[in-house]
């Protein structure tokens, strides 16, 4: 069964991926877009408030380990820029406390990979729904 | 006679005999007697030594090192003890020293006591005990550092995996879900068992990685107010595919709504599934699976009961150990698992302070795993 999330009426909603790994950027890509969103990528965090000052996107995905900048620091830039970003960390890093040093960076979200692409669109539009209430 | 008195006809013979050393001497350091153990250890003669300083019979060195001549002088200024020290004889003997002050019967010190006792086989014990001290210690902080790197490597490895997984995971969704075209039955069939198997690496990355931080206490929940029958339910419900396959019956049995705990809810929902996934797979075909939630005074006790092979009775206990499989024989290509579920499902109920344990009447009679979560306050 497809699972639809996008609601096709509204304006393409625009995601913003960031991640080092290219095939995770690719897979990402190519399961959101073909969810009918549209998406921006950064591999590392300190391309990624140069990418969100361009793109201004609705949702963040942010990826913790990477190269130059991690994705806690990220984090904590693209908030200092704009308080009302919304930003849903996804890592593989299982270290205990990261969930908390995220949130407290202020992410919105944290998920483990790897996920069900369903509970990644749930989360995505339960932050826009949230948004738009 | 009685008493002192008694002893003080032969009170000669103790001080002669007692395996002890006893020198007298006065305020010029001149020795007025020594026992007869003095001789014995020394090898020296009584003429050589009674009537004589005791730097002309103590070598230079070993007076020069123990300070022992100003100790016996501030036994005789001050009219108290001294309380201990240690002598070390040339040939490698030691002796452990007193110097007691003799009081006369005007409360005056001419004369002290100097008592020494060979203590050459305990400090040889006692260096023994610190060398071996000292190798456990350094054997401790080298497995403690291999211990990290092995944590740290595990931790690197999963990392590692879990990305690719990431990616083979996102792909099957796809295809899954239709979104790269209609897949005809053919086709369909094989990507189950690809979603399976990946579904699987991925819980065996994570029992890896629990496993780990079971082992170097880096393993911690997050408690909040849970329901322990909604946990019980959806547990059950995602092991219906499986159960149904094997045409196993499940059913959960409540006497009443237990009451809402402290705990994290989803390692307890593992602990449910790594034993609802045991019942399941060590069940034989047609089976009957039970799981029982019972609200006890202080704690809620939760049972798992199969109809499947049982378990020997003195395995009961080895069942929780780490790559512990059935019958010791590897079960691990039919069950699929790596013996970890248990050893998990141990820690995580220790972890929020409870027990676990398993009764079975032995081999082909069923197995009923137990466990208990406290009710806190």
């Amino acid at each position: 069964m497809v699972m639809c999330y996008f609601i096709s009426s509204m304006a393409k909603m625009k995601l913003l991926v960031i991640d080092d790994a290219p095939y995770v950027l690719k897979a990402l890509r190519d399961t959101l877009e073909a969810h009918g969103y549209e998406v921006h990528e950064a591999v590392n965090g300190e391309e990624a408030l140069a990418m969100y000052k361009e793109a201004n996107p609705d949702v963040v995905l942010m990826d913790i380990l990477m190269p130059k900048m991690d994705g806690v620091s990220a984090t904590k830039c693209i908030m200092e820029y704009d308080p009302n970003a919304k930003i849903i960390v996804l890592t593989a890093m299982g270290k205990y406390g990261l969930e908390k040093d995220c949130i407290e960076a202020g992410a919105s979200d944290f998920i483990m990979k790897p996920f069900k692409t369903k509970d990644l669109l749930k989360t995505i539009n339960s932050l826009v729904k949230d948004e738009r209430n | 006679m009685k008493g002192i008195e008694a002893v003080r006809a032969y009170q000669e013979e103790i001080i002669e005999s007692i395996p002890s050393t006893i020198i007298v001497l006065d305020r010029g350091l001149m020795i007025l007697y020594a026992n007869r153990n003095y001789y014995l250890k020394s090898g020296k003669k009584e003429r050589d030594v009674v009537g004589q300083r005791l730097d002309r019979v103590f070598s230079p060195m070993l007076i020069e090192k123990t300070r022992i001549d100003e100790k016996i002088r501030l036994a005789f200024n001050t009219c108290t003890p001294f309380s201990g020290g240690q002598l070390r004889y040339p040939g490698g003997l030691f002796f452990f020293y007193k110097i007691h002050p003799l009081k006369e019967s005007d409360m005056s010190v001419r004369r002290v006591m100097l008592l020494m006792e060979d203590i050459t086989e305990l400090t040889r014990l006692e260096e023994e005990l610190r060398d071996s001290y000292v190798k456990l210690e350094n054997a401790y902080s080298e497995l403690k550092e291999e211990d990290e790197t092995k944590s740290y490597f595990i931790s690197t490895a999963s990392h590692e995996l879990r990305t690719p997984l990431t990616v083979i995971s996102s792909y099957l969704e796809m295809f899954e879900d239709g979104m790269l075209g209609e897949l005809n039955e053919n086709q369909y069939d094989k990507l189950a068992v690809m979603r399976s198997q990946t579904d699987h690496m991925i819980r065996l990355v994570e029992d890896i990685l629990d496993t780990s931080r079971l082992e170097s206490r880096k393993f911690k929940i997050q408690k909040q107010s849970i329901e322990l029958e909604d946990i019980a339910k959806s547990a059950i419900d995602e092991m219906s595919r499986l159960a149904d396959l094997k045409e196993h019956s499940m059913s959960l049995k409540l006497s009443k709504k237990p009451p809402q705990i402290m705990g994290d809810e989803q390692r307890i929902r593992q602990v449910f599934s790594n034993l609802i996934t045991n019942a399941v797979k060590y069940t034989p075909n047609k089976g009957r699976i039970e799981v029982e939630i019972k609200d006890e005074k202080r704690y809620l006790l939760v049972s798992i009961s199969d109809t499947g092979i049982g378990i020997p009775e003195k395995e009961h206990k080895k069942v929780f150990d780490k790559f512990y499989t059935v019958g010791g024989k590897s079960l691990t290509r039919e069950s699929e698992r790596m013996g970890l579920g248990l050893t998990i499902a141990k820690g995580i109920v220790e972890a929020h302070g409870g027990k676990i344990w398993v009764k079975s009447e032995g081999e082909g009679k069923g197995s009923t795993f137990y466990f208990t979560l406290p009710k806190g306050d």
